[in-house]
């Protein structure tokens, strides 16, 4: 689909961006600047939504490839560039423009942290109730374009249950809107959740609005220890059993480790605890009530267990009634090609990370595998970060199914020339 | 139709499951918005996916529009036929396909009932969230296509947050599959964009649910308030206490009294009521009861009742369920409007709304999601007065255009449909609404599935008058204008 072909040099690029966005905010792209190891030819970092747009325009003009970034956390994801003319940084746009806090609402633009934007709302009492890993660096237009979320999904759900409104620059340069600042709204397609976990290959964030909750009085963590994993899943079905409504439900192995936690008035958060803390016990287990410090430092343990250190991490979504049986599956296969992983995530929803380390070829084999136990729409395997040596062997998204020339229709129309995040879309858009 | 066209229907889906007879096909003339009424070229009413795809598949060779329909129940005319088209009706796949409760899943055909989802497993104790006021007759289909809610979205959210996944039929006949049964799925949020399309991007044929859990313990709170600020006030404090209920409802003196004659829920005569239910773990429910309790004494609420039991909850339910049809003992029609406000803004667009009913002469019910500020104005009129019924589309238009002063939105669950499609441009600029339109090219370039809806029109909407330029005709004195 790319028609990047005329050649162009730097000077010229940065010339060209500084005609766009301003001569302050364009500059030649440095080793810092790396996507994937690929150095851009050029960084730009408008600030103002209307130079992004004009950019996003000229590049789409000119056939040039351009890469969205804004705290960098996750920029390694999705298959390796195989260049990049523009490196475009958010990170020009961070206001939170409007808390209605009446309203249960906010308008964040992309380039704003989660960190800087939570810290806002709770003036408030309010929060955008996402904790996705890497929460202190990682912007809401990254967040939002990867649909990215953390333990509170168990509760609050992810980026795409949340937002109800955004506005974009599409790869013609067109701003355009679609939503609102309501709630509930159901006039015209929704392309807000269209956008979201689009990984930037549809159009440019620029702002997004979400519906917030109430920050919760307190929270109590029931960390529990189970002698194996083959506990996870009945202690998991008997918390929903209770219509226990923990706002994380977690596990961990190895070792074999359940985190709960309660969010709520003070009196209701310590008798769930107690209530989760006998359920543990009559499955087997050794739970321990965690408040405050100890409470906090548990759950950025937990956050390290799978991207603190290197190696190949999988996102892993299965179905509860297979969670079982895959994580045995996992351990056998991982044992017997001599691979050490780690396993981590929701519990209540079964979509977990996965951290593999080991030799190359058996990592692809791993891969492969798990991906054939699952039937189409039944389960998926995920790479979410990885060397190029792993990804130049084995596809990063896996198979998308029979909606994927559907994908690549939807993708021609928003950006046909193809300068948006070239081939590293779901489903390599 | 064309008869070999209607021999090639009987074909795909047999002779009677094809409806041609004129008077057969009033029945379909209108979805529940009966004020746009339009005859189907013809009706088929497939039992299979095949046989849809058979259909679409015709009608995408043939050039030939079409439109799915299914129990007909919504309010914006997204069902309304087209003339020259086929109209797809989806009642009879209406079987519940799989139940999987250990992963708190169902799969059902899109003629399955909203309510039938929740009667096949609540004896299991589980529930199916999404319940639109006409969740009895409303099918799961047309629910997908409206992204319907109901009085507990506030909490627990829309269809399109429920909706796992989906088998459909692309408007050229093709099968594809987006989503599936475990949470995530690679690739385009498709389905994202598909929920809530009002039918305009393909044809569903099989749905995959998520099921809830029911709650331990559901409380539900009915107070009196003597005016609509004062209630929308209390609203205002329980959101402010960081209070997320299950559901906020407000009821103003005219569908309270139209609801009591209707059908006797025991509600006290009041400027405006509030319902008020929470749900969830049991002390949780009992100790925000009390700050609810609370905050409504406050704001001087008064003949609290307090639902102890399913009974005494479904009575306060009905009297706010039944506030549409009960509208019917106070005025011989009406007009209703789902337009949304940013909540805080409620008591500006009521006394907006109260005096356009002064200017108007027209009687205007009020009865809404307070929680979410979905607004569901009642213009009542008589067919009977000469003009009346056109007064109070004029009169419903004009509270959509107060809805989008304050930053809110033309429709919170009816859907844009035949009926807003117009109003559109008041919302969205054209640069917003030609984005729209690149999915719409994706899926459907041809332009034949559902056509004229949700987007303006000339032939929909009139030529938007624009300034007076003179035809180059007239300016080489070869015509004038008269």
């Amino acid at each position: 689909m790319s028609q990047v072909t005329v050649e162009i040099s730097p000077d010229a690029l940065v010339t060209e961006l500084a005609v766009q966005a301003g001569a302050q905010v364009a500059r030649a792209g440095t080793p810092e600047d790396a996507v994937d190891s690929v150095v851009p030819m050029a960084v730009v970092e408008p600030t103002t939504a209307e130079a992004v747009a004009r950019v996003v325009g000229w590049a789409s003009q000119a056939g040039r490839s351009l890469v969205v970034r804004g705290g960098g956390t996750k920029l390694s994801w999705g298959a390796s560039p195989t260049s990049v003319d523009v490196l475009l940084r958010t990170t020009g746009l961070h206001a939170v423009e409007a808390h209605r806090h009446g309203d249960l609402t906010a308008t964040v633009q992309a380039g704003a942290t989660l960190a800087q934007t939570n810290a806002v709302l709770a003036a408030h009492h309010q929060w955008l109730p996402l904790d996705p890993p890497g929460g202190a660096e990682a912007t809401i237009g990254g967040i939002v374009a990867t649909n990215d979320s953390g333990p509170r999904r168990q509760h609050h759900g992810v980026p795409r249950d949340l937002i109800i409104g955004m506005t974009l620059a599409r790869a013609d340069g067109v701003i355009s809107r679609s939503g609102g600042i309501v709630v509930k709204n159901v006039a015209g397609y929704d392309l807000a959740r269209l956008l979201t976990g689009s990984f930037g290959c549809l159009g440019v964030i620029l702002n997004a609005t979400f519906k917030l909750a109430p920050l919760a009085e307190a929270s109590r963590t029931v960390a529990v220890e189970f002698p194996a994993s083959d506990r996870f899943s009945a202690f998991a079905a008997a918390l929903v059993d209770r219509a226990s409504t923990p706002s994380a439900l977690e596990l961990a192995f190895p070792p074999a480790t359940m985190l709960v936690r309660f969010e709520s008035v003070e009196s209701v958060a310590v008798a769930q605890a107690e209530e989760a803390m006998s359920l543990a016990r009559a499955h087997g287990g050794t739970p321990t009530v965690l408040i405050g410090h100890d409470e906090s430092a548990v759950w950025q343990k937990h956050e390290a267990r799978i991207f603190a250190e290197d190696g190949t991490v999988l996102r892993l979504s299965v179905l509860p009634s297979e969670l079982t049986s895959t994580l045995a599956w996992l351990d056998e296969t991982a044992t017997a090609q001599q691979l050490d992983y780690v396993v981590a995530g929701r519990a209540g929803l079964t979509a977990l990370s996965v951290r593999l380390n080991g030799e190359i070829a058996s990592q692809v084999k791993l891969i492969r595998e798990l991906r054939e136990r699952f039937p189409s729409g039944r389960g998926s395997a995920v790479i979410r970060r990885a060397e190029p040596a792993l990804t130049s062997h084995v596809d990063v998204w896996g198979p998308v199914g029979d909606a994927l020339p559907m994908m690549q229709a939807v993708k021609q129309q928003f950006d046909p020339v193809g300068i948006l995040n070239p081939g590293r879309g779901p489903g390599a858009l | 139709m064309d008869s070999e066209f209607l021999v090639e229907l009987e074909r795909i889906v047999g002779t009677a499951g094809v409806v041609h007879d004129e008077t057969e096909l009033i029945t379909y003339e209108s979805d529940g918005l009966v004020s746009h009424a339009q005859r189907p070229g013809v009706a088929v009413l497939p039992e299979t996916v095949e046989q849809v795809q058979g259909v679409v598949r015709l009608c995408h060779e043939s050039t030939v529009p079409f439109v799915a329909r299914g129990q007909g129940t919504g309010l914006s005319a997204g069902a309304l036929p087209h003339p020259d088209g086929v109209l797809i009706v989806m009642t009879r796949m209406n079987r519940i396909v799989d139940v999987d409760i250990p992963n708190q899943r169902i799969i059902v055909e899109p003629g399955v009932m909203n309510l039938d989802v929740t009667k096949r497993v609540a004896s299991l104790g589980y529930y199916y969230a999404p319940d639109p006021s006409s969740q009895s007759i409303c099918s799961i289909g047309g629910n997908l296509a409206e992204n319907s809610g109901g009085a507990h979205c506030l909490k627990y959210g829309f269809t399109v947050h429920h909706v796992l996944g989906v088998e459909a039929v692309l408007p050229n006949g093709e099968l594809i599959h987006l989503g599936g049964t475990a949470v995530d799925s690679p690739g385009l949020d498709l389905l994202g964009v598909v929920v809530g399309s009002e039918g305009t991007l393909l044809v569903v044929t099989k749905v995959i649910l998520r099921l809830l859990r029911r709650p331990e313990s559901v409380r539900t709170l009915l107070a009196a308030f003597d005016s609509t600020d004062a209630a929308g006030n209390a609203v205002s404090d329980v959101i402010a206490a960081g209070i997320i209920p299950a559901a906020i409802e407000m009821m103003d003196r005219t569908t309270i009294r139209a609801a009591e004659a209707a059908v006797q829920p025991g509600f006290p005569d009041a400027e405006a009521v509030l319902i008020v239910e929470l749900d969830g773990p049991a002390n949780e429910v009992s100790t925000l009861f009390e700050q609810i309790e609370a905050i409504s004494a406050k704001n001087h609420g008064w003949g609290v009742q307090v639902a102890r039991d399913d009974a005494q909850r479904a009575r306060i339910w009905m009297g706010r369920k039944a506030a549409f049809a009960a509208m019917g003992r106070v005025a011989p029609s009406y007009y209703v409007q789902d337009g949304v406000i940013p909540r805080s803004t409620l008591p500006e667009v009521l006394r907006r709304i109260r005096e356009l009913e002064q200017r108007s002469g027209l009687t205007i019910g009020n009865v809404f999601h307070a929680g979410d500020g979905n607004l569901h104005p009642l213009v009542c009129y008589d067919d009977a007065v000469k003009g009346q019924a056109e007064l109070a589309e004029q009169v419903a238009s004009e509270i959509l255009s107060y809805c989008l002063d304050v930053g809110g939105s033309l429709t919170g669950e009816h859907g844009i449909g035949a009926d807003k499609a117009c109003h559109m441009p008041k919302m969205f600029s054209d640069d917003d609404l030609a984005t729209m339109q690149l999915v719409r090219v994706a899926f459907d370039p041809r332009g034949l599935c559902n056509p004229d809806k949700v987007f303006p029109t000339p032939r929909l909407c009139g030529e938007v008058p624009g300034p007076y330029r003179a035809h180059p005709a007239e300016l080489a004195g070869g015509a004038e204008r008269l």
